[in-house]
């Protein structure tokens, strides 16, 4: 079992010195223009370690997958056992198309491994960006993702996200009795854990900010009703957030991890409130008749947004985070849920349910600007990756057809779609932050 | 809304006053089964009411079920009883738990009104979680939208 | 915005007579008819209580649309008003349907453009203004050729079908907004266009035209305000759009 607590310590990372005289180079990407080609990139194994080309391997998926990026096949390599350190042979790499190039190189420095890399504009001739990092030799997947990420924000401008994980539920066994644990993995499917024993369902798992901590709702043994709880991740010890009469459920953290908004359902009535985790303190957010559910709070702290069926049909609203001055935000055709505040604070994400379709789409926080990104019989949940630009949400067969739930992954622009790997049928994604280096 | 809090004070308190005082024949039981068994009550009695998309009033047919349930659960008192809440597969999760939870406690309020003491419910909400029936048409969809009192 | 507030009120004074019913007759009812009738009472006002929220949801959306449409159209009589008492004259407005139209000369944006696009636009729609309609079509038409990417030039295209529309030039008023529905469909300017696509089309007498036309806005323009929504339905009732 992997111990996830000290991948959050012993790794720094260096800037290198650039090989060539640096000068402003060409290798970029305008993620705002209407369309532009993904980036061949070529990525050479990383010299002087068994484990580097497992190393160039992650970094390869990572862009790949995103849809920027081209990973050429290194079978068309031209240039063989290419120093790090010293600049390429620009024309070998210019014919097989590649317009950035990356490198590295592998070191032992006691316990610890070093790992040098260069990403090269082989259009220019120029190193782009060289950076060194030190860990442990545990930590060789961490240390791709964290590549990928400056790879991907030398080219795009923009934060990356690979060195994330996200939480999720696994589903196994029939539609009427089906098994249901919450797991979490690497961003890329890698490093699948379990951490509830699926003996009751457990759904709707999030992550607090250190990623220390998950919260979900879960089933329990004796026919009363699910409740929220609280769970370590690397202990595994997990605590009741909060008894209470009837049903808890759509936990859901502040932005500085010291709160968690859920809803509580009482005689027919679903309200949401709000727990400060040190003094287990309650404080109501909404009093209505109706349905408040699936809160999220904006990524400063000061709003949260929800829905709630209290106008007849699921809406979106948006209020303080102290509760009042609620306002309602969607005016659209059909039926919103699962609101989801994108860390930068420049969306909400939403499931939309129109006639008999489901369908994934992103609006500004007033309400404006709304814009449908997938859809499907049944698409659901949204969740943002760290920098705000990729969203991951659940897509599920009909229940006729045995019920399988995938994970699939969209960036904003609704132009790069894939299916995440998991091991079994999976729903309920939550995005964590990037990991805490 | 502090209107609507007390009139719902009066309305309870009028359900408790027009109940007390109306114990009703029991339905006559099936030769088939024990009557005031388990099997008895699904089979004679009925022991679920549908709802219809999004909402979680009981329609007029579940009504004449959750009668028939009252006068049952009135004849045999040792059975404490859970009403489960359930919704089709055309919603989200979160907002189905809720709204399972809200059917769930409509068929528990209308029990509470026929005279079943408050303490012997307890409703559950499955959501989407626990279909009853596997099927993805109008006619899985509308048996899957209910509330299901189970005996304990 | 009055009627708006006049809704509201009524829709208010339903829901209190309704909870004042309820308050009078319930206790009576209780004793009277059973607890099935007070529990379907109370059912049917949570129903409309959650209905009137609804409701009053949508009319304070609205509301606030047309506040901000009014907003927008104060802006735009304050710039006309400005540019009438700059150049002193004063001169008659152009008259007919074309100054009944919902369109308005574009208010903030100028800062950010460059100097001679603006000049150009100006003098066009200063011309527009004083009635000289064939030198407004020269210059608004000289303007998207040479500017088809300016901020302006949506504005543009669809006054020059305007300086046509005035002269009662309705072929080459009818290729104006249709050009300017296709190529700037996303601007403010899209749904002007389309509704004057659509009455060009009516006087030309091709009415099947003019209401496919019409019927197209809903989808085009769900946003659309509510003004420009209720031309189009005068328009299409006036043509006895099905």
């Amino acid at each position: 079992m992997m111990h996830f607590s000290h991948l959050r310590t012993m790794l720094c990372a260096a800037a290198l010195a650039a090989v060539a005289v640096p000068a402003h180079a060409q290798l970029t990407i305008d993620m705002t223009k209407p369309s532009f080609e993904p980036v061949p990139i070529a990525i050479v194994d990383f010299a002087g370690d068994p484990m580097g080309g497992q190393i160039a391997e992650v970094i390869r998926n990572d862009l790949q997958n995103c849809g920027l990026f081209r990973s050429i096949s290194p079978g068309s390599f031209i240039e063989r056992n290419i120093n790090a350190n010293a600049a390429p042979r620009f024309p070998d790499w210019r014919s097989i198309g590649a317009q950035g190039l990356v490198v590295g190189q592998i070191a032992q420095v006691g316990g610890n491994i070093k790992v040098d890399f260069r990403l090269w504009d082989v259009v220019v001739g120029q190193q782009a960006t060289g950076l060194s990092f030190t860990s442990q030799p545990n930590n060789w997947r961490r240390l791709g993702h964290i590549i990928a990420d400056a790879i991907y924000k030398r080219v795009t401008g923009e934060e990356g996200y690979f060195d994330s994980r996200v939480a999720y539920v696994s589903e196994t066994g029939s539609v009427s009795n089906r098994t249901k644990r919450i797991a979490i993995m690497d961003q890329d499917g890698a490093n699948n854990r379990y951490i509830t024993d699926g003996r009751t369902p457990a759904v709707t798992p999030r992550f607090s900010p250190t990623l220390q901590e998950l919260v979900y709702m879960a089933f329990s043994d004796n026919n009363s009703p699910p409740k929220v709880y609280l769970q370590n991740v690397d202990s595994g010890r997990r605590e009741l957030l909060g008894n209470f009469p009837g049903m808890s459920l759509s936990p859901r953290f502040s932005p500085d991890g010291s709160r968690v908004a859920m809803s509580l359902s009482k005689d027919g009535r679903t309200n949401l409130y709000e727990m400060d985790l040190r003094g287990q303190n309650l404080r109501r957010l909404t009093n209505s008749p109706a349905i408040d559910t699936s809160p999220s709070y904006s990524p400063d702290g000061t709003q949260i947004v929800f829905n709630s069926d209290r106008g007849g049909s699921q809406q979106l609203y948006v209020m303080g985070a102290g509760g009042g001055g609620d306002r309602r935000v969607s005016f659209g055709d059909g039926r919103y849920a699962t609101p989801v505040w994108s860390p930068r604070g420049d969306y909400i994400a939403f499931t939309k349910i129109t006639g008999g379709s489901f369908g994934i789409g992103v609006m500004r926080p007033d309400g404006s600007g709304e814009r449908m990104l997938a859809s499907g019989f049944l698409v659901e949940g949204p969740t943002w990756a760290p920098n705000g630009r990729v969203l991951m949400y659940f897509s599920q067969q009909p229940n006729s057809g045995g019920g399988a739930a995938s994970l699939q992954q969209i960036d904003i622009t609704g132009r790069f779609g894939r299916q995440v790997p998991t091991p079994t049928s999976a729903s309920d994604p939550a995005w964590s932050p990037l990991i805490p280096q | 809304m502090r209107t609507i809090k007390a009139l719902t004070v009066m309305a309870a308190m009028a359900f408790l006053a027009a109940c007390s005082s109306s114990q009703q024949a029991a339905v006559p039981a099936s030769t088939t089964v024990t009557p005031g068994s388990v099997a008895d009550f699904k089979q004679n009695v009925g022991d679920r009411v549908y709802f219809d998309t999004d909402l979680s009033g009981v329609r007029p047919d579940g009504r004449a079920t959750l009668d028939k349930q009252a006068t049952w659960l009135k004849q045999y008192t040792n059975y404490p009883i859970t009403v489960e809440g359930k919704c089709d597969e055309r919603g989200t999760r979160e907002y189905n738990l809720a709204l399972g939870e809200r059917r769930a406690n409509a068929v528990k309020q209308y029990l509470i009104a026929q005279g079943i003491p408050a303490s012997r419910i307890q409703t559950i909400s499955y959501g989407k979680e626990r279909p009853e029936v596997l099927g993805s048409d109008e006619g899985a969809w509308a048996r899957n939208r209910v509330g299901i009192t189970v005996l304990q | 915005m009055a009627g708006f507030d006049l809704q509201l009120g009524i829709d208010m004074k339903i829901l209190f007579s309704t909870l004042l019913f309820l308050a009078l007759a319930l206790p009576s009812a209780a004793s009277a008819q059973g607890s099935a009738y007070v529990d379907d009472r109370l059912n049917q006002l949570q129903q409309s209580v959650t209905t009137l929220t609804g409701q009053v949801e949508q009319l304070q959306y609205q509301n606030q649309q047309l506040q901000q449409q009014m907003e927008k159209m104060r802006t735009d009589y304050d710039f006309r008003i400005d540019q009438l008492e700059k150049g002193g004259k004063g001169g008659p407005r152009p008259a007919g349907p074309a100054a009944a139209g919902p369109s308005a000369p574009p208010p903030a944006q100028q800062a950010a453009s460059t100097g001679s696009a603006d000049d150009l636009y100006h003098t066009a729609f200063k011309m527009f203004q004083d009635g000289d309609y064939a030198g407004a079509e020269r210059d608004f038409r000289a303007f998207v050729q040479r500017y088809p990417k300016h901020v302006l030039a949506p504005n543009a295209q669809y006054w020059l079908g305007e300086s046509y529309y005035a002269r009662r030039d309705y072929q080459n008023a009818m290729t104006a907004f249709a050009e300017g529905y296709k190529v700037y469909k996303a601007s403010a300017k899209g749904p002007d266009n389309l509704l004057k696509l659509g009455m060009t089309l009516a006087v030309l007498g091709r009415k099947s035209d003019a209401c496919s036309v019409f019927s197209r806005f809903t989808q085009d323009y769900p946003r659309a305000t509510d003004l420009q929504k209720r031309r189009i339905d005068q328009e299409r009732q006036r043509n006895n759009c099905g």
